[in-house]
């Protein structure tokens, strides 16, 4: 049994190492720690804007999404790494081919989540948390109960899942009919029910039955997971009509039509698609905008529609990454093409997608009755679309995925990003027309996009 | 006959592995040259080497008389290449994926050209069907035909064969022996040594990135002796 889980616990190491650089995912626990330092330094700033209370729910459900999106990748993940290392055979799928039992694979594998990343992101995240409390005089016993509420909540996020997939792998039709059923109850409830978000509000107030509450909605879900766990997810071929040479054809203006075509196609068929575009796009842009709120009582004098732009234009940028996830050069580099010509259409991809960002831009000016600020805003999220973009481009290729998780990476990215944030920022709060100017950028952009072309070109052979 | 890929003093190092050890080698147009080691032996990174995929450490390799370091994309443009590993994108079906790489081959004809392919290998009934979903059998038919689809002059293939059922494996042996009777060149890495007894005209043998042996299959044939038994012998005593 300790065998296994030691084995698993190596294995998921050595798959984020090769993949991040052994040393830089090594230095990623205390980046993190770094930043939750720094974050709780301006907790007394965040308090006079937005309640404590709220300030540790949101953490909570950050973790508890956490723990969602670690059990969805170990389960619907081996596509991904099929596309990074070709064959992927991770010890959980080895029952079939192993003497270990189904039960004993999975009972090790929820085992090692919970260790791995425990140490990975939650106690890093305490400890940053807790080193900060004597400067910001705040009793040291928050970070235990800050420590506790987040390993609870990244266990809820798994257990949940791992409740979804064992259902899942029985029957689609039962899990799409539980989850209809939960939303219908949910919409229904909410104009009765005072709705709390404060599932376990143990960290202001802890008690035992809070505490055996979020241990039974952790149990449970997973006790019935292991007893009723099913391996064999059910799996429907899907046939699709050759439709890249019918979009190929209506891009052939576009230089690289038939890359692009392709890149759209694996955005629709791929799992997500327009739930991709809820989720990830717009549902993030929602919580900007409520941020810009709340910002909006700290400084006054913010012109929201222009800052949310600016802040579309870095959210946007995010698009470049779905159209690399699945992709890898590896696919390419037998055809007679270079990296930069992959890169060159994942870009035309980009601009084509970011029309979904334009029309969010134009309906946010029509809806705030801000268009007197429409070309500054427009202006201001093309030119940081641009740049984001760009430095993304320099910095990782067609690997955003997973360079980005490597620590150097990650803080040259923000490094290059943050100072030019807040200017835009500050010129919209002298005056947003200020921001006409920003095309500029784009200049500077070309140039690191050129840059990065020949650095990935050389870097591939 | 022309030379069609050349070798001179090829090496390549991985830190410090010496993947490819001074590799130098000439083979002729119209020859089904197989270059046969063990598991690690280098045989992937030369083909890498040759088809411009990896630059080498040193020394330098043509194909065609194109120098593969200096000018991978004229190279990959002439050659055909079948990947030891690499599947076909995901989410687009068997078709597709043809069509796809027709068109960054800027081919004519290709409807035609790919159907062909698809009867061929006896896989149009997968045309509709997304590659992920293909067993993988069809992916390396799928992979087959992309490399040969644009009628290349050179195909450098890297364990082809290997998933394919008896009856397809029989074709594409007939196939492969038929391009070179047409004056194509066939650089073939495999580990499976009675394929290559069966259809190779030539053999390199390289253990440790060093070539240990380069020679017609026909000699080995005249001395009666099998490519297993030469094989071994030579891999042990390296």
């Amino acid at each position: 049994m300790l065998e296994i889980l030691r084995g698993m616990i190596k294995e998921e190491w050595r798959v984020h190492s090769s993949l991040f650089g052994g040393f830089m995912f090594a230095l990623f626990p205390v980046i993190l720690m770094i930043m939750a330092f720094i974050g709780s330094l301006f907790i007394p700033v965040l308090k006079t804007i937005i309640p404590t209370g709220q300030m540790w729910i949101i953490s909570q459900y950050t973790f508890m999404l956490f723990g969602l999106s670690v059990g969805s990748f170990g389960l619907f993940g081996r596509e991904v790494m099929n596309r990074r290392f070709g064959h992927a055979s991770l010890m959980a799928y080895s029952s079939r081919t192993l003497p270990l039992s189904e039960r004993n694979i999975f009972l090790n594998f929820f085992v090692k989540d919970v260790i791995y990343y425990f140490f990975l992101w939650v106690f890093p995240f305490a400890l940053g948390f807790a080193f900060a409390l004597p400067l910001i005089s705040v009793n040291l016993f928050y970070s235990l109960s800050l420590l506790l509420v987040s390993a609870l909540s990244f266990l809820m996020g798994l257990s949940i899942v791992f409740f979804m997939s064992t259902i899942y792998a029985h029957s689609l039709k039962l899990l799409t009919v539980i989850l209809v059923s939960l939303i219908v109850a949910l919409s229904v409830s909410i104009n009765y029910i005072k709705f709390s978000f404060e599932l376990f509000p143990f960290f202001l107030s802890p008690s035992a039955s809070q505490i055996l509450f979020s241990l039974l909605v952790i149990t449970i879900p997973s006790a019935f997971s292991f007893i009723f766990l099913k391996v064999d997810y059910p799996q429907k071929k899907r046939l699709f009509r050759n439709s890249l040479d019918r979009l190929s054809n209506l891009l052939k203006f576009n230089e690289y039509s038939v890359f692009v075509s392709k890149d759209l196609l694996d955005f629709n068929r791929s799992e997500g698609g327009i739930g991709k575009i809820i989720f990830s796009f717009l549902f993030p842009l929602a919580m900007i905008w409520l941020l810009i709120l709340i910002l909006l009582k700290f400084v006054p004098v913010l012109n929201m529609f222009v800052v949310f732009s600016i802040f579309l234009g870095i959210i946007s940028s995010s698009f470049y990454n779905w159209f690399t996830e699945f992709d890898s050069f590896n696919s390419y580099a037998f055809l007679p093409i270079k990296v930069s010509t992959v890169i060159k259409s994942k870009i035309n991809s980009y601009i084509i997608i970011n029309l979904v960002s334009l029309a969010v831009l134009i309906f946010v000016a029509l809806w705030t009755d801000q268009s007197v600020y429409f070309l500054p805003a427009l202006l201001s999220f093309v030119s940081i679309s641009s740049y984001a973009l760009a430095t993304i481009v320099y910095l990782a290729g067609l690997n955003p995925n997973v360079l980005l998780y490597n620590a150097k990476i990650f803080l040259q990215y923000l490094m290059m990003l943050s100072p030019l944030l807040l200017v835009f920022i500050f010129l919209s709060v002298l005056n947003p027309f200020y921001l006409i100017a920003s095309p500029v950028l784009i200049l500077l952009s070309y140039k690191i996009v050129k840059n990065g072309y020949e650095r990935w070109d050389n870097k591939m052979i | 006959m022309r030379i069609a890929i050349e070798m001179k003093k090829l090496t390549k190092d991985f830190g410090k592995l010496r993947a490819v050890n001074d590799l130098s080698l000439s083979i002729k147009e119209g020859e089904l040259f197989g270059l046969l080691g063990p598991n690690g032996s280098g045989k992937t990174t030369t083909v890498k080497l040759l088809t411009g995929q990896l630059k080498p450490t040193k020394g330098s390799a043509t194909v065609l008389g194109v120098n593969a370091s200096k000018n991978p994309i004229k190279v990959r443009e002439i050659v055909g290449i079948i990947p030891e590993q690499e599947s076909p994108p995901s989410f687009l079906t068997s078709e597709e994926y043809l069509h796809f790489v027709a068109k960054i081959r800027k081919m004519d004809n290709i409807n035609e050209k790919c159907s062909r392919w698809l009867q061929f290998l006896e896989f149009e009934d997968q045309k509709d069907v997304l590659c992920k979903d293909l067993s993988r059998g069809t992916r390396q038919k799928l992979m087959f035909a992309q490399a040969f689809l644009h009628e290349p002059k050179i195909a450098f293939i890297d364990e082809p064969l290997i998933n394919l059922d008896p009856v397809i494996q029989r074709k594409v042996k007939d196939y492969l022996q038929s391009f070179v009777k047409n004056g194509g060149t066939i650089f073939f890495s495999t580990h499976v040594l009675e394929i290559a007894e069966e259809i190779c005209t030539s053999i390199g043998i390289i253990d440790k990135g060093k070539l240990i042996y380069k020679g017609p299959i026909k000699d080995l044939k005249r001395k009666r002796q099998h490519l297993e038994d030469f094989f071994l012998k030579l891999v042990r005593d390296a």
